[in-house]
């Protein structure tokens, strides 16, 4: 047995070390599974440049690239949250890069360093079945009809839910979301947390869900309505980065040009995401059928621990 | 000097190897990383000064006390569960005993992320619970109290497994000798039969409090909203939100460490006292008694605690994989085969996860069960210098979270000078495997260990055996029950260890838990709760069949 269990273990540690090839571009998203699936394999058909991807939440992206900073392997980074653009360009982390495929994005959506993959925007996610009259502000939640039936995207845990709450407590005024606590509104956890209870029935309402989760859940069936408050929202779009380290820029580069070309953003869209380029369509409301709250990033994130802070006071965590 | 070298024998040496390998280097960086801040851009500027920062944080207190009172209560609570069952298990004849060992080894394949997500689903309003019965518990589950009766429920297997195998072993022969010099039956257990035990008691026990200081899953899905924060909720904190904050994780895990480094001495103390020796090779009845009277009620309790622990998480999995639908309900126009369709017709990678998964599981039993059995006879039975060492490295990654181990592996193996190195490869994903759960095969080998008198081993090396054979063919055979079980409970748990394998996995490599985690997070609920339930019956049914195979008598089942 001793000596079984000793050639095994030899055995199988062969079979792993020489089972491991190394791919042309390497790829660390936070975005959807399917999503970098259906990229990467319409990229190498066109290419036949291989692409390695490793896909988790922002969080643990950014823990794997801070923890590897020594000897980085990821060549192309896409990020769920446009902090990471804004950082990692300060830091000195990324390659300037302007894709011919980025013409028709506009300009906020991408800068020297960074272009949107495809935006994401929030919403309120709402389960008809509830029996609760159909939401159309951010407002209404904190009615009576809502108590104890809405949840909350931890801000700490979720970069567009922290944006949401900046933009709607502009001048530290939390008197919204004091409402909300006070109407049995709680926080729960990262963006999929909140959105199961609504789903089963449990709660009535997301206030600030990820709008394409929610659209996908619809599409399969799901029992959910996402609504946009007309008095406006926040959009996280997603940054492609191309970093200083890689050793394969041009194929890096490549990359991102087929990520902005009609056959990648339609692949964009197929996920309920809304493409970066205006100029593809999407089943889906658009970045002009929204009004967006205005946010100024520099002052938000400036003060993004005391904004935290003050919302789990409200929320008497 | 020569006479030291003499007495050192081979297995210790592999222990020694094996334990830095897997285990001193990945804390090693662990510990560099708390100490020197900017480690992971190669730099060992600035020592110490991110200490102030992660000590002087006013929560850390409240914490710390929380995680040890959760701690102690889920001990508490397993051993009130765990102890008279293993007892009626392993000293009376319980009808079924075979089929109660099987239903009570499923919790333990339940991954906790998906037995809380079962809970939830079933507890909250309009969960399955309401749905069939017309209530909840909501209020419970999300308390501190449901937070302790959720990770008891995934925790007690580890006592009940543990010490019914050493109450077997010890058998009724010493409680005999105190009744025939006049003790009574009660007087006999509590002052023979018990002590005897303690071994196994007391590791089980120091397994469960690491597992629960360390245990990320149910506090995080059920304690913020019980206001409840531990150090490990804190800890993935940290390394998850930017700006990552390594240097802070690594310094409230090396305060986790403490806690149950503590716990670990206070076990070491409990079994220095006295000898436990009970094989000693003198032939001995296993005969069981008669349950009598006690018949049904124990029965009824076993069965109650099967259906809580085992049934209805395995219902509430179950439900929400035929569910087309969360918010379907269940109804039948709901229920169907679909997602199990998906995964079987691996239209979503399912299966190439459950392969990597599988294959890692049994890399990672055999390697730690091996590794296990020599560091606990290096610490028990052999006189080698140093061995104190060797039994703290076995115990450090019992309270290392996931993902501190995790980081500590990529700072260690992802240095630019290392010539050949395990990362982003499958090797990385066993290393963390195998550093988290080493500590399960040592304690539970160590327990045997001390159950083996010396004499056995000095007869065989009377006899002419060398070191390694008398390892082998004398005190394997006799730890393999405890080891066996401790290498099935490492193929389980390595076989879904979500939060190292999130962060550690190479590019485009899926496992079983990373596969689950995904579709939770992009909402395809039904999905991943199939693909659970497939892997409970895969990691239940392998382990049965092995054993049946093995077809020894006195092993697990």
């Amino acid at each position: 047995m001793f000596k079984t269990a000793l050639h095994a273990t030899v055995a199988a540690t062969a079979l792993f070390a020489t089972g491991t090839a190394y791919a042309d571009v390497t790829v660390y998203t936070a975005g959807p599974e399917k999503l970098i699936a259906d990229l990467a394999a319409g990229f190498t058909a066109e290419t036949g440049i291989k692409v390695e991807f490793f896909q988790a939440t922002t969080g643990k992206v950014m823990a794997r690239i801070e923890a590897e900073a020594a000897n980085p392997v990821v060549d192309v980074l896409i990020s769920a949250s446009w902090d990471t653009a804004t950082d990692f360009a300060e830091r000195g982390w990324l390659v300037p890069y302007t894709s011919p495929n980025a013409a028709m994005v506009p300009d906020f959506l991408k800068t020297d360093t960074a272009v949107a993959q495809g935006v994401a925007a929030l919403a309120i996610a709402w389960n008809p079945n509830s029996g609760t009259p159909r939401p159309a502000e951010w407002a209404d939640l904190a009615k009576p009809e809502y108590k104890d039936l809405v949840n909350l995207p931890d801000p700490a845990q979720s970069g567009s839910a922290f944006e949401l709450v900046a933009a709607l407590s502009a001048d530290g005024d939390m008197s919204m979301f004091e409402s909300l606590a006070a109407n049995g509104a709680i926080v729960a956890g990262a963006n999929a947390d909140a959105l199961n209870p609504v789903l089963q029935g449990a709660k009535a309402a997301v206030f600030g869900a990820v709008d394409y989760i929610s659209l996908n859940g619809k599409a399969k069936g799901e029992s959910i309505e996402v609504i946009f408050p007309s008095s406006g929202t926040v959009i996280a779009p997603r940054p492609v980065m191309i970093m200083e380290w890689s050793d394969n820029q041009d194929e890096a580069k490549a990359f991102v040009d087929y990520m902005l070309s009609d056959a990648g953003q339609a692949i964009v869209a197929k996920q309920n995401l809304m493409p970066a380029r205006t100029d593809v369509a999407a089943d889906r409301p658009l970045i002009g059928d929204l009004k967006i709250l205005p946010i100024d990033a520099a002052t938000v994130y400036g003060k993004r621990a005391e904004t935290l802070e003050s919302f789990a006071k409200t929320f008497g965590k | 000097m020569a006479r030291s070298v003499e007495t050192v024998s081979p297995s210790v040496i592999i222990a020694a190897v094996g334990l830095g390998l897997v285990v001193a280097v990945p804390f090693l960086f662990i510990v560099l990383q708390a100490i020197f801040p900017e480690l992971g851009r190669g730099s060992l500027t600035a020592p110490f000064s991110a200490f102030a920062g992660a000590l002087g944080d006013a929560k850390l207190i409240g914490m710390t006390g929380n995680t040890l009172l959760l701690g102690v209560l889920v001990v508490v609570l397993s051993a009130l569960i765990a102890i008279p069952l293993a007892v009626a298990r392993a000293l009376f004849r319980v009808p079924g005993a075979i089929v109660w060992d099987v239903l009570f080894l499923i919790p333990f394949m339940i991954p906790p992320y998906i037995a809380v997500l079962g809970w939830i689903m079933t507890l909250q309003p309009r969960g399955y619970l309401e749905q069939l019965a017309g209530f909840n518990l909501t209020g419970f589950l999300f308390s501190v109290p449901g937070i302790v009766f959720i990770m008891t429920l995934n925790s007690f297997p580890v006592v009940y497994f543990a010490v019914s195998r050493t109450l077997e072993t010890v058998g009724s022969r010493y409680a005999d000798v105190a009744r025939v010099f006049g003790a009574s039956p009660m007087r006999a257990f509590w002052r023979v039969t018990l002590p005897l035990s303690t071994p196994g008691l007391a590791a089980s026990l120091l397994l469960v409090f690491a597992m629960a200081i360390e245990e990320y899953g149910t506090p995080a899905a059920l304690g913020s909203r019980a206001g409840f924060d531990v150090l490990v909720t804190a800890i993935d904190l940290r390394v998850s939100d930017w700006p990552i904050d390594l240097p802070g994780a690594a310094i409230l895990s090396l305060v986790l460490v403490a806690l149950s480094f503590g716990a670990f001495m206070l076990q070491r103390w409990v079994l220095s006292r006295r000898s436990y020796e009970a094989t000693t090779g003198k032939p001995q009845g296993t005969a069981k008694r008669d349950l009598g009277p006690w018949k049904w009620p124990v029965l009824l309790t076993f069965g109650l605690v099967a259906f809580v622990a085992t049934g209805l998480p395995l219902l509430a999995i179950l439900a929400g994989a035929l569910s087309r639908t969360i918010s379907g309900g269940l109804v039948w126009s709901n229920l169907g085969p679909d997602n199990f369709a998906a995964i079987l017709g691996d239209t979503t990678g399912a299966l190439r996860a459950l392969g990597t998964s599988l294959s890692l599981g049994v890399a990672a039993a055999l390697v730690t069960g091996l590794l296990g059995a020599l560091s606990a006879y290096a610490v028990v039975k052999s006189r080698a210098r140093g061995r104190g060492v060797l039994d703290v490295l076995t115990i450090l990654p019992n309270a290392l979270p996931g993902i501190v181990v995790a980081v500590g592996l990529i700072l260690a193996w992802n240095q630019p000078w290392l010539p050949v190195t395990p990362y982003n490869t499958a090797l990385i994903l066993l290393l963390a495997y195998c550093c988290i759960l080493l500590p399960q095969p040592v304690r539970y080998a160590t327990a045997a260990f001390h159950q083996i008198g010396d004499n056995l081993e000095a007869a065989a090396r009377v006899f002419g055996a060398s070191p390694l054979t008398a390892f082998r063919r004398i005190l394997l055979p006799l730890i393999a029950p405890s080891l066996l079980a401790a290498m099935l409970l490492v193929f389980a748990v390595a076989t879904r260890e979500l939060v190292a394998s999130v962060v550690v996995a190479p590019v485009g490599v899926s496992t079983i838990s990373t596969y689950i985690w995904r579709q939770f997070e992009q909402g395809s609920v039904g999905l991943g709760m199939a693909m659970a339930f497939l892997t409970i019956l895969i990691t239940t049914a392998l382990p049965l069949i092995v054993l049946s195979l093995m077809g020894r008598r006195g092993s697990l089942l």
